[in-house]
């Protein structure tokens, strides 16, 4: 079987071709694994669990987002097997992409539990209960990987570098949806953005790439019929800018801060 | 000139957005209100300067309808292509506010399993894109027709 792969080695381009042994049961990752071994210890690409579960492996199979673990060899029904790192990333090498913009992207939704009292969550009062019907409320979205996939298929990533993107919102909505979060005020100024929710168009290729049915193009619907009501119902304007990233400029007459002393105290 | 091209994300930009190819149906959906929703912001400009000539005068106003005139079964076929557009556009629009503003057509969230078929692209939302394809499909064809009768051909 010919595989294709698309190189990047920090300076350069290009497509590189290999001819590879593969039954139909193989998967990807097991084809690029043996060219590593037997063809070209130089090529570059991420693994770790082989099972679905790191999302380590996403790259772009035959002009679709994947997980090469997770793709086997006969169920592309093709002669010849194009690989690219995933669209929308910047590349560092091979299949190997930049993920930072990615992670942070996440963390900015505050992907955690907020409580209005934070003690709450060093020591809690009561226990938190969840019922299987709420759970149900958010749990298909709790199934995020973070293999990124779903940002390579985006067409609004492809325009906005800056649009939150499809993990992160429906990272945020899990949140939002959990009974035991009361975080969805301290969220809404980010996600309520013009690079948040309303950049989301609907394409849909998100939740139709995603390799564990997280639906995040579901979620982020979801988001902004919540946002909506919220704005409604409070007659809030949102912000133009997040509160905590507008940096209040020192009055004039301000005195000088201190030079930085470098002495550590106690010794070293 | 090594650090440009690292910096450059891989197979992004205006056109890969527009690329739906591979995709889902609602990545079609989605090219083709994009596409629709820029000629109709270039046809109401176009529109906008053409009333515009009504302030400058009669001679100016007859001069523009003479100039329209003169572009023949083209002015027709743009004028089809427009309305082919804002059909598109307001019916795919409509599926977009009932999903966006209402949440419909979506499902309920549900426990993933395999394989994995999201409820937001499942029956629902392909049962409205495929109806919005149709009613669109037939009134552009009667668009077309009365445009061919208007101009006598038929």
């Amino acid at each position: 079987m010919k595989v294709r792969i698309r190189r990047f080695d920090g300076q350069k381009e290009w497509w590189q071709d290999y001819e590879v042994d593969a039954k139909p049961s193989d998967t990807v990752l097991d084809v690029l694994n043996r060219i590593r071994e037997k063809q070209d210890h130089t090529l570059a690409f991420r693994q770790s669990c082989q099972m679905g579960s790191c999302g380590s492996c996403g790259m772009v199979i035959n002009g679709l987002p994947a997980l090469a673990c997770q793709t086997r060899i006969g169920e592309l029904k093709t002669e010849s097997i194009r690989l690219e790192p995933l669209y929308n990333y910047k590349v560092i090498k091979d299949l190997v992409v930049d993920l930072n913009d990615f992670v942070n992207k996440h963390r900015s939704v505050k992907p955690w539990m907020i409580r209005k009292n934070p003690e709450e969550l060093e020591e809690a009062p009561t226990e938190f209960k969840v019922t299987p019907e709420q759970n149900l409320t958010f749990v298909q979205f709790d199934y995020c990987i973070m293999c990124g996939i779903c940002l390579a298929a985006c067409p609004t990533v492809a325009i906005d570098p800056l649009f939150l993107g499809p993990q992160a919102l429906g990272q945020a909505y899990r949140y939002i949806a959990d009974p035991r979060d009361e975080g969805f005020e301290e969220r809404i100024d980010i996600l309520d953005d013009s690079h948040g929710v309303w950049r989301c168009h609907f394409a849909g290729a998100c939740s139709y790439v995603c390799p564990k049915g997280v639906d995040p193009a579901k979620a982020i619907q979801y988001l902004k019929k919540d946002i909506l009501k919220y704005r409604l119902l409070h007659k809030k304007r949102a912000s133009t800018k997040p509160a905590e990233l507008v940096q209040k400029a020192p009055p004039p007459n301000a005195p000088k801060p201190p030079p930085f002393d470098f002495k550590v105290e106690g010794g070293v | 000139m090594g650090e440009e091209k690292k910096e450059k994300r891989y197979k992004s930009g205006l056109l890969r957005s527009l690329w739906p190819y591979n995709f889902n149906v609602e990545r079609y959906t989605y090219t083709l209100h994009r596409i629709t929703g820029v000629i109709l912001i270039l046809y109401l400009m176009a529109h906008v300067f053409e009333i515009y000539h009504v302030a400058l005068g009669p001679v100016a106003w007859e001069q523009t309808m003479a100039l329209l005139g003169s572009l023949g079964i083209w002015e027709k076929i743009g004028l089809w292509i427009i309305a082919g557009s804002a059909l598109y556009h307001g019916a795919n629009g409509f599926r977009l506010i009932l999903n966006e503003v209402f949440g419909m057509l979506l499902g309920k969230p549900v426990l993933p399993e395999y394989p994995y078929t999201p409820t937001s692209l499942s029956r629902n939302q392909k049962i409205a894109i495929y109806l919005i394809v149709l009613v669109v499909e037939a009134l552009w064809i009667w668009a077309g027709i009365y445009l061919l009768w208007g101009l006598g051909i038929i």
